[in-house]
């Protein structure tokens, strides 16, 4: 659990066993506290009146932390920086959607099926961008993000442009927004979990290794391009079941909803502020995020805004804090142990 | 038949333009290995400012042109030394120059969101809208003006890459970075020489696109797009292969906007990249490069 850290930040271990032990219960003390509150928030409800408001922006920082937890499989351990996971995002939104237009089955119930479907394309598309290393990998994410773009916007039987429609949930208006938070909720946590059991698999040190140095990597046994499409495909799964809860809480998708470069800016701006490679950092870079965006939203009231203070963020961050928040803190050894999940 | 040659003569005018949109962003990558998705950020900024002065002052955007090129190559040494100077000995180099770039794209793309909307323009001189008639076939005047420009600009930054002494820097830097520095070239000022001509050649371009395809400020990263499957075509840092990477789909593309109608387009250049990097990853000139 230990060992492999030097691999992301190049901190020795130093502590000694009890006080890991220490570390490690206060740490899940502190993460099944919040699992807690997380799950009565919705409660509140009967106690202090309607709060659609709140829910709806923890349902939306769930959404990003399962999107951006994810991407960080590829973005992260194995440094392959996708800008094309819009796309899984629209296939799991489209493919459950499709699913409740045509047979009525509720996106809650195919969300997974929405995932899979996600991977499956993640796999495909994998097998041609991951061809490339490096530079020309962005450039064909990019690339397949624009073609789905295309195509979905033209594709009649999807309402093209102009969207498809879905049936209304049948919810009460009083509990509509409950059901969409708690089922990005266990997006969220299934997204955070497969985060760190890759982390602390072979295969994640497999990916970490490739991010350190391919070719080092593949000498060293890694089989590198096969690990490479499954971490591609892996990292496509919650995007995809978060794009299915997402596309049915709107009740309404569009291709421009999902296929377009913002929804990928913001999981690399999340993940890189946030510490990529770790397993807090990007849960860490959407809280933030979120905040900021919801302060420049009720401050200025403009979304264009947030897209120059994001640039600037992550200009910032690059420059002088390239391991981001959490990287940066725990380099300096001085991390909070609840929020060192690794 | 003459339809197919009225095509080819669109597709090749159109080919002209890409080439020059292309040329800065190879050369940026070639000499620095910057992949640089700001490039078509500054060919949007630039059609701005090329519509506003032909609204406000009735500049011609072919003056524009000219005008843009000197303050856009100030733009880039001040991003080249602000920016790129701070990364240099990084050890994911290309993979910072990427994600910054990508976070200068995204404020510029906000800034002008902000301070113009998203709405669509276009820059109206007389001419984007005329054309001359030889025979069966037309030739519309602003393409064979921006494409005139292309390669008017195109041939100058050939000579003098190849003939100054600044140009045998840049390709030396181009074919061996390191080696270059070892027989005297002074490696940073040419590497800032050449993203200032870079970003000239983005803003040349930005004034020539303002009156051939209505734009806003999102819609750089559709050419954004369109540029780096033409120069990953070409072979990325190649000029000659970003000019004949531009030309072949820009004909390719004229010629399926032509069967299949204008969505289509795009679409082209995209299955072309797919299709490059299954059968030859390095491009049709492009070296095998360890990045």
């Amino acid at each position: 659990m230990i060992e492999d850290r030097s691999l992301t930040s190049g901190t020795p271990s130093d502590q000694s066993p009890e006080a890991l032990q220490q570390t490690s219960r206060s740490r899940w003390v502190a993460l099944v506290a919040l699992l807690l509150l997380l799950l009565v928030v919705p409660l509140a409800r009967s106690i202090i009146g309607p709060f659609n408001y709140v829910l709806q922006l923890l349902t939306v920082t769930l959404m990003w932390v399962a999107m951006t937890s994810s991407w960080n499989i590829i973005g992260g351990y194995a440094s392959y920086i996708s800008l094309g996971h819009g796309v899984f995002m629209g296939v799991g939104g489209y493919v459950s959607g499709l699913m409740l237009v045509h047979y009525g089955y509720s996106p809650f119930a195919t969300a997974a099926l929405g995932g899979l479907a996600a991977v499956a394309v993640g796999a495909l598309g994998g097998l041609i961008t991951l061809r490339t290393r490096g530079p020309a990998f962005i450039i064909s994410t990019i690339a397949l993000l624009l073609m789905f773009l295309l195509w979905f916007d033209n594709w009649d039987l999807l309402g093209g442009s102009n969207g498809l429609a879905l049936p209304l949930p049948p919810f009460s208006p009083e509990w509509l927004r409950a059901p969409f938070y708690y089922g990005m909720l266990v997006v969220a946590v299934g997204a955070v979990w497969l985060s760190y059991r890759v982390a602390h698999s072979k295969f994640g040190l497999g990916l970490r290794a490739i991010a350190q140095d391919e070719t080092k990597a593949e000498v060293a046994g890694v089989p590198t391009r096969s690990y490479k499409i499954a971490a591609f495909a892996l990292s496509a799964f919650f995007v995809g079941a978060a794009g299915a809860i997402w596309g049915y809480s709107l009740s309404y998708l569009r291709p421009t909803v999902f296929f377009i470069i913002g929804v990928s800016a913001q999981m690399v701006l999340m993940a890189i502020i946030g510490g990529r490679g770790t397993v807090s950092g990007p849960v860490v870079g959407t809280v933030l995020i979120i905040a900021i965006n919801e302060i420049t939203l009720t401050q200025f009231g403009s979304s264009e805004l947030n897209l120059v203070i994001a640039g600037v963020l992550l200009l910032g961050v690059l420059l002088f804090f390239p391991l981001g928040l959490v990287g940066t803190l725990r380099e300096r050894g001085n991390l909070p142990a609840f929020l060192d999940w690794d | 038949m003459t339809n197919a040659v009225q095509v080819l003569i669109l597709g090749l005018l159109l080919g002209g333009v890409y080439a020059l949109m292309a040329a800065g962003l190879t050369l940026a990558f070639g000499v620095m290995r910057i992949v640089n998705l700001a490039h078509a950020v500054v060919i949007v900024g630039s059609a701005y400012a090329a519509y506003f002065a032909f609204q406000n002052l009735g500049v011609d955007p072919l003056v524009s042109a000219a005008l843009l090129m000197p303050v856009m190559y100030l733009v880039g040494v001040a991003i080249y030394t602000t920016l790129f100077r701070r990364i240099e000995g990084s050890a994911r180099y290309v993979e910072m120059t990427v994600l910054l770039t990508f976070a200068v794209a995204i404020v510029v793309e906000g800034l002008l969101a902000f301070f113009f909307t998203g709405i669509f323009r276009t820059t109206d001189p007389t001419y984007a809208t005329d054309a001359f008639f030889v025979g069966d076939w037309f030739i519309p005047k602003g393409q064979l003006y921006a494409s005139g420009v292309s390669v008017a600009l195109l041939l100058g930054l050939w000579g003098f890459l190849r003939y100054t002494r600044i140009g045998y820097g840049v390709r030396a830097t181009m074919q061996n970075r390191s080696a270059a520095q070892i027989v005297g070239v002074n490696v940073r000022r040419t590497s800032s020489i050449a993203f200032g001509i870079s970003t000239a050649l983005a803003g040349a371009s930005g004034a020539l696109v303002s009156y051939l395809f209505p734009f806003f400020p999102a819609r750089h990263w559709q050419w954004v797009a369109l540029l780096l499957a033409l120069i990953v075509l070409g072979g990325m840092g190649s000029l000659k292969g970003a000019v004949v990477g531009a030309i072949v789909l820009a004909v390719a593309s004229s010629f399926v906007v032509d069967q299949a109608g204008p969505i289509w387009g795009p679409m082209t250049f995209y299955l072309a990249l797919f299709l490059i990097l299954l059968v030859r990853p390095q491009g049709l000139f492009g070296k095998e490069v360890t990045i």
